[in-house]
């Protein structure tokens, strides 16, 4: 730094001599950014508007059914739930974060590139690697809320009203708790990954949303595709289906039985679980190669 | 602190079969750097290799003493940069994004806020900074990416062609700001073909053309000639002939002389010969050399 005692500065302008937070700082900076940016928070009225929409389509069910469940009284862990468990409610929250993905993902990362702030980026103590991480880290956060917010709800909601008492049914669901943790790593990488790497590469956000819906429901088409059709190794095709492997992985978490294109062609569960991982792989790798010559 | 600001050593960087720099050799000291060549001649190359986007293909840089290929995160602790084109989100304000700017350089967020404030303020955007990026104008863009450049106090700032698209009067305003960042104690590497800017912001200068080093030095000795116009009132002839054979190098254009001296002064030979001729004087200066002198004097041109 250079030696500035005893100069007389400019009034409208003074040397910063406070904290300064380094690496770590610069990263929990973008990852809180990707955070405001995906709910609109800091932004025109009109960026708000669809992904408020999505957080209350998710949340809103499970207070209604802990509610419910309040109201009537009827709510007996011995028998199932008449509102459906935590397997159940992680498949309507899959289909709502999809649909919420779409466009946050390329709301992520866009503008960023199309605006050519990632310039400003490549001034402040970071690497491609921890702008990733840290875009990657804000859509996982945010999307982590629209599975453990409603998941929570119904887990203490139910816990309070269970005749064992509200310490003893919290204790005794601790399973649930777990698998619904797998099961939303299981989505969130599924289904975040492929919307990270459509948007690494497309210029506008709504061709971006287009092209990740069109994937990721062609896939299901692919997969069921192969799966009828009859010749060595067509099965592996079903693999092509991103859209239901995380719904696999929900199922074999929570022992239940998988209706989708690659269990019905023979696969085991956990295969699901690795194609999540290969791709999160690929897209990782693909957006370091894309990012470096920016950042 | 370092007495170097940019050095390089051997440095080359080609796009394929095109070559962008060419074995650079600099050693630049701390002050306000002009970074001049038309389009083409390396320049943005050159900042991206110093901010460490780039790597180069051969050779080394070294911004403040350390290599950013080495030390990628140690450099950008201590930089800041104006991008040629447009760095802002259309969609935020700008208190907003100079204040993430300032965050993202590791300044804890109230501090990084007031700084955006204060900095605001200082480039002329104070009633202005809570208003969207997406309606202001050029100036006032080019204002905030400044704005963004230096709100986390760097060392040394990247300005790359920090005036284009501004109209005459945004143009001067903008020239006074990066003057005055020199006073801040900042650093400043000024990118630009636009020559007069450089002569009137930087007090050294690096010349590419062609991804080569065409000059590098004190603006000062560039700018500085060993060559006088005389004019005297009569008795040309005489001085010509005095100057000659003091061992000058006389152009003559009516009543008007200019003289070319190596190795000594021109004013004290200009002074002899008047005093032994006793030729009237009119007028006597030194012929002063602009930037654009000196390119287009030294850049190998196209025929």
């Amino acid at each position: 730094m250079s030696d500035r005692s005893g100069a007389v500065f400019d009034l409208g302008y003074k040397p910063y001599e406070g904290t300064r937070l380094g690496r770590s700082g610069a990263i929990r900076t973008i990852l809180k950014d990707g955070v405001r940016r995906v709910l609109g928070i800091r932004r025109k009225a009109r960026k708000k508007i669809y992904p408020w929409s999505m957080v209350a389509l998710a949340i809103l069910p499970a207070a209604v059914f802990v509610g419910l469940a309040f109201t009537l009284n009827a709510f007996s862990p011995d028998t199932e739930s008449p509102f459906g468990g935590h397997a159940e409610y992680i498949a309507l929250t899959g289909a709502i974060v999809m649909l919420f993905v779409a466009l946050a993902g390329p709301e992520l990362l866009i503008p960023d590139r199309e605006e050519g702030v990632l310039a400003v980026y490549s001034s402040r103590p970071m690497t491609a690697w921890d702008y990733i991480a840290a875009r990657a880290g804000a859509l996982s956060a945010v999307l982590a809320g629209f599975f453990l917010v409603p998941n929570l709800l119904m887990y203490f909601g139910f816990a309070a009203l269970d005749s064992r008492g509200l310490g003893s049914a919290l204790l005794g669901n601790l399973d649930d708790l777990l698998n619904v943790v797998l099961a939303m790593i299981a989505y969130i990488v599924g289904y975040g990954a492929p919307a990270l790497l459509v948007s690494t590469y497309a210029k506008r956000t709504g061709v971006a949303a287009g092209t990740y819906l069109a994937i990721m429901f062609g896939s299901v088409a692919f997969g069921e595709a192969f799966q009828q059709i009859d010749f060595t190794g067509a099965r592996f095709g079903t693999l092509l289906s991103l859209l239901q492997h995380p719904e696999v992985v929900r199922d074999w978490v929570f022992d239940k039985n998988p209706t989708s294109a690659p269990t019905a062609a023979g696969f085991e569960p956990w295969t699901s679980a690795v194609v999540i991982g290969v791709v999160a792989v690929v897209t990782a790798y693909l957006m370091h190669r894309r990012y470096r010559s920016e950042l | 602190m370092t007495d170097t600001a940019i050095s390089a050593r051997q440095l080359g960087h080609a796009y394929g079969d095109v070559i962008a720099l060419h074995h650079l050799d600099l050693e630049v000291p701390p002050g306000r750097i002009g970074l001049v060549g038309a389009n083409g001649a390396g320049k943005t190359t050159l900042i991206k290799i110093l901010l460490g986007i780039l790597e180069p293909t051969v050779g080394s840089v070294g911004v403040l003493g350390v290599d950013p290929a080495t030390d990628l995160i140690k450099v950008r602790d201590r930089i800041g940069y104006m991008p040629e084109g447009d760095c802002l989100p259309l969609g935020q304000s700008a208190a907003d994004f100079v204040s993430y700017a300032a965050e993202m350089a590791g300044i804890p967020p109230r501090e990084a806020r007031q700084r955006a404030s204060d900095i605001l303020t200082m480039v002329g955007l104070h009633e202005e900074r809570f208003r969207y990026l997406g309606d202001f104008s050029t100036g006032m863009k080019q204002r905030t990416m400044l704005a963004q450049a230096i709100v986390h106090d760097p060392e040394i700032v990247f300005l790359d062609e920090p005036t284009a698209g501004l109209d005459p009067a945004g143009r001067e305003e903008m020239l006074e700001l990066i003057s005055r960042l020199g006073g801040f104690g900042i650093n400043v590497l000024v990118s630009s073909h636009v020559l007069p800017d450089i002569e009137k912001t930087c007090d050294w200068v690096v010349m590419l053309d062609g991804g080569q080093v065409l000059r590098n030095g004190p603006l000062s000795g560039l700018t500085e000639t060993n060559v006088v116009e005389i004019e005297v009132v009569d008795d040309v002839a005489a001085v010509v002939a005095e100057l000659t054979r003091l061992g000058g190098a006389v152009e003559s254009q009516g009543n008007v002389l200019t003289l070319t001296v190596q190795d000594r002064d021109p004013f004290i030979m200009a002074r002899d010969a008047l005093a032994t001729t006793g030729a009237p004087l009119r007028r006597l200066g030194a012929r002063s050399t602009t930037l654009e002198d000196i390119f287009l004097g030294e850049a190998p041109h196209d025929e």
